[in-house]
C-alpha cells in the first residue's frame, strides 16, 4: 500500500505542476467565467483552475480546429501555404470524454497539414473525471486498460489521495521530467479498436439508424424532433466532434491577391447543401430541405457516417449538445427512442 | 506532409465550346502520374472564387491532357468561362470511385445521361470508340433541355458509328429529334437486356429512369450512379456531400443503386 501512496501525485504536487506549467506555457484550462459559466480558456494563476468532474460548456476543439483559419494566401492563380502561427500550447484538465473526441479528431484530420501543425504545438492533459451527464456507457467507471485507446501527452488519474501518472507521449514523459517527477507509467496508444471489438453501444445505435424496418417509427421520431429544433446551430459549436467545415476565398484590396480559408459549418444552415441548379439564374436547389431531415443527417454523421469511417464513436456521450439546445431537445432521450423502435 | 489541398495550376491548351452555356477546357496534365478512371473528378479553383467538383471528360489513356467540361452555373464557372488559352486553371485530384468498367467487359452497356451529366460518361464512350470488342454493345439515352444545351453536339455523330446513340430534348422543332423528357427513349427505343447501366444527370431524373429501369428487368446490382452534392474538402470530412452513411466525395460520386436505394431514413433517391 505504502508503494502505490508513494507513486501517486500528491495534492501539493499537483499545484506546484500547475503553477509549472502556467510559469513556462500558454495553459488552457476550465474555468469559472465572469457569468458564472465553466469555460475553457487561457489561465494565468492556478487558483483559477477547476479541477474536478464538471463539464465545461464549450469544447476544446475551439484550441486544435479553430473556428476559422487561413490555409493560402494568393496571388493571383498562385496558392501559397500559410502554416498555423499558434503558440505552444497545453490544455490541463480535458475529461476522459474529451480525450475521447481529441482522439477522434486526430483520426479525423490525420492526414490535414494544418490539424497536424496545431498538434505539434499542443501538449493534452487529460483526467480520469468522468461529468455526471455522461451517457457514453464505456466510461461509466474510469478503468486504467481504457487509457491504451486514448490520446494524451500526459493523464492524471485520480486516486483516494492525489493522482496516479501516465504518460502517453514521449513530449509528455520529457515535460515530467523538467517538472521533476517521475514516478508515472507509460501506456503506448494500441489504436481506437479495443481488443473486445467495436463499441457495442456504437453499434446497437448504428445498427438500429441503418435498419429500414425502422422507417414507420422514424418517421415520428424525427418530425417530432423536426418541429422542436429551430435550426439555431448550437448543438454543433458546442458538440467536442462536430468538425464539419466549408471553405471560402477572401480577398483583400490588392489586386489578385487575398486568401483561400476555412471555417466551421453546420448542417442545420440551408446553404450547407445548396447545389447550383442548371443555369446561374435559376433557384439552386437543397438536398436537406427540412428541419427534420437537418436534425436527422446530423444524427447520421455522429452515429452512422464516424463509426462507419473510424471504427470509433462519433459521440462522446459529454450531454453539451442538450445543455445548449433551447428546444431542450435531449440526446439521451433520442438515443432511447432510436433503440427502442 | 502533402498538402491536401494544394491546387495545381494547368495551362489551358484549348478551349471548345459546347453549346450555348458549356465549355471544354483542355488542360496541360496537373503532374506526371495523374491516371483517372471514368466517373472521378478534380476540384477545379480560381483563387478569389474558390472551388467546384467537376468530372474529368478525357479519354482515359490520354497522357498528355486532361479535359474539363464546364457549365456556367455560378460565380466561379462564369469566371472559369472568362478564361482564354494560355490562362491557368487550379486543379487538385482525382478524388472518388469512379463507374466499375471491369465488370461490363463483354456485356452490354446502357449509359442515361441528362444535360451535361453526359461529362463523366465521355471516358466510357471514347473507351468504347477504341476498344470495339471490349463491351458486346452499347447504348446511350441522352437527354438534354434543348439543341443549345447538347454538349459534344460534334462528337455525336461519331459516337453513333460505335454505339447506338438517342438523343431526345424537352424542347425541338426539329421533327427528326425525339421530344420529351429521357424516360420517353425506354418506351420509344430498343433497350438492351442484361446490361450494365451508367447514369449521370440532374437528381431529379433518378427516380423515374430507376423506375423504368426495374420495369424493363434490370438488376438493382447492375445500375450505377453518379451523384452531383456540393462539395468543399474532397476527402470525406467536411460533410456536405454526405448521403445516408456515405461521403458523395469519397465513397461516390458513382453508387451502385443497391447499395443506397435503403441506406438511409433520408431519401436518397
Amino acid at each position: 500500500m505504502i508503494f502505490w501512496y508513494n507513486m501517486n501525485m500528491n495534492q501539493s504536487q499537483f499545484k506546484k505542476f500547475v503553477d509549472f506549467l502556467i510559469k513556462n506555457n500558454q495553459v488552457i484550462a476550465p474555468q469559472n467565467s465572469p457569468t458564472g459559466q465553466l469555460l475553457i480558456g487561457p489561465i494565468f494563476e492556478s487558483k483559477d483552475l477547476v479541477w474536478d468532474s464538471h463539464l465545461p460548456l464549450d469544447s476544446w476543439k475551439w484550441y486544435v480546429i479553430p473556428p476559422e483559419q487561413k490555409m493560402f494566401d494568393y496571388d493571383r492563380e498562385k496558392l501559397n501555404e500559410v502554416i498555423p502561427a499558434i503558440k505552444p500550447q497545453i490544455l490541463l484538465g480535458v475529461s476522459i470524454l474529451d480525450l475521447q473526441a481529441i482522439t477522434l479528431l486526430n483520426q479525423v484530420f490525420e492526414k490535414d497539414i494544418y490539424f497536424q501543425e496545431v498538434k505539434k504545438r499542443t501538449m493534452v492533459i487529460g483526467s480520469s473525471f468522468v461529468p455526471d451527464e455522461n451517457f457514453y456507457e464505456f466510461f461509466d467507471k474510469f478503468e486504467e486498460d481504457k487509457l491504451e485507446h486514448l490520446q494524451f501527452d500526459i493523464f492524471l488519474a485520480v486516486q483516494k489521495k492525489g493522482y496516479k501518472v501516465f504518460t502517453g507521449t514521449e513530449d509528455g514523459q520529457r515535460l515530467l521530467d523538467k517538472f521533476g517527477y517521475d514516478n508515472y507509467q507509460h501506456i503506448e496508444y494500441a489504436g481506437p479498436i479495443r481488443e473486445q471489438g467495436l463499441d457495442p453501444q456504437m453499434v446497437a445505435i448504428k445498427n438500429a439508424m441503418a435498419n429500414p424496418k425502422n422507417k414507420s417509427k422514424f418517421d415520428k421520431i424525427w418530425q417530432d424532433l423536426g418541429q422542436r429544433c429551430m435550426q439555431c446551430g448550437k448543438c454543433t459549436i458546442a458538440c467536442p466532434v462536430c468538425f464539419c467545415f466549408r471553405m471560402f476565398d477572401q480577398a483583400n484590396l490588392e489586386p489578385g491577391q487575398g486568401s483561400r480559408n476555412r471555417c466551421w459549418d453546420s448542417c442545420f444552415y440551408n446553404d450547407f447543401t445548396q447545389t447550383a441548379n442548371v443555369a446561374p439564374e435559376l433557384p439552386k436547389h437543397y438536398e436537406l430541405k427540412t428541419t427534420a431531415e437537418k436534425i436527422y443527417f446530423w444524427y447520421e454523421h455522429h452515429f452512422v457516417r464516424t463509426p462507419q469511417s473510424f471504427s470509433t464513436p462519433g459521440c462522446v456521450g459529454c450531454n453539451r449538445c442538450t445543455r445548449t439546445c433551447p428546444a431542450e431537445i435531449d440526446i439521451r432521450k433520442t438515443i432511447k427512442d432510436i433503440l427502442d423502435a | 506532409m502533402i498538402n491536401e489541398y494544394q491546387t495545381y495550376n494547368c495551362k489551358i491548351l484549348n478551349i471548345k465550346n459546347e453549346g450555348s452555356d458549356s465549355k471544354t477546357f483542355i488542360l496541360e496534365l496537373p503532374y506526371k502520374e495523374f491516371y483517372f478512371t471514368a466517373g472521378q473528378y478534380v476540384m477545379a479553383s480560381l483563387p478569389g472564387f474558390g472551388e467546384a467538383a467537376i468530372s474529368v471528360s478525357s479519354a482515359l489513356d490520354e497522357e498528355k491532357f486532361i479535359e474539363l467540361t464546364i457549365r456556367r452555373v455560378g460565380s466561379l464557372t462564369e469566371k472559369i468561362h472568362q478564361l482564354n488559352k494560355g490562362d491557368y486553371l487550379g486543379v487538385r485530384g482525382p478524388y472518388g470511385n469512379g463507374f466499375p468498367l471491369k465488370i461490363a467487359q463483354n456485356k452490354n452497356i446502357l449509359i442515361v445521361a441528362g444535360g451535361i451529366g453526359i461529362e463523366p460518361v465521355r471516358p466510357i464512350i471514347l473507351d468504347a470508340l477504341k476498344n470495339t470488342q471490349k463491351y458486346k454493345s452499347v447504348t446511350i439515352f441522352y437527354g438534354a433541355k434543348d439543341e443549345s444545351a447538347v454538349v459534344y453536339a460534334n462528337e455525336c455523330s461519331k459516337w453513333n458509328k460505335v454505339c447506338d446513340f438517342n438523343l431526345i430534348l424537352e424542347k425541338t422543332n426539329d421533327k427528326k429529334v425525339n421530344q420529351g423528357m429521357i424516360t420517353a427513349l425506354f418506351d420509344l427505343k430498343n433497350v438492351p437486356k442484361d446490361a450494365i447501366a451508367y447514369m449521370c444527370g440532374p437528381p431529379v431524373m433518378y427516380k423515374f429512369v430507376v423506375q423504368k429501369m426495374l420495369e424493363q428487368g434490370f438488376s438493382p446490382d447492375n445500375i450505377y450512379i453518379s451523384f452531383e452534392r456540393h462539395m468543399d474538402c474532397a476527402q470525406g470530412i467536411c460533410q456536405h456531400c454526405a448521403v445516408g452513411p456515405y461521403y458523395v466525395c469519397q465513397d461516390g460520386p458513382v453508387f451502385g443503386y443497391s447499395q443506397i436505394k435503403d441506406a438511409s431514413w433520408l431519401k436518397i433517391i
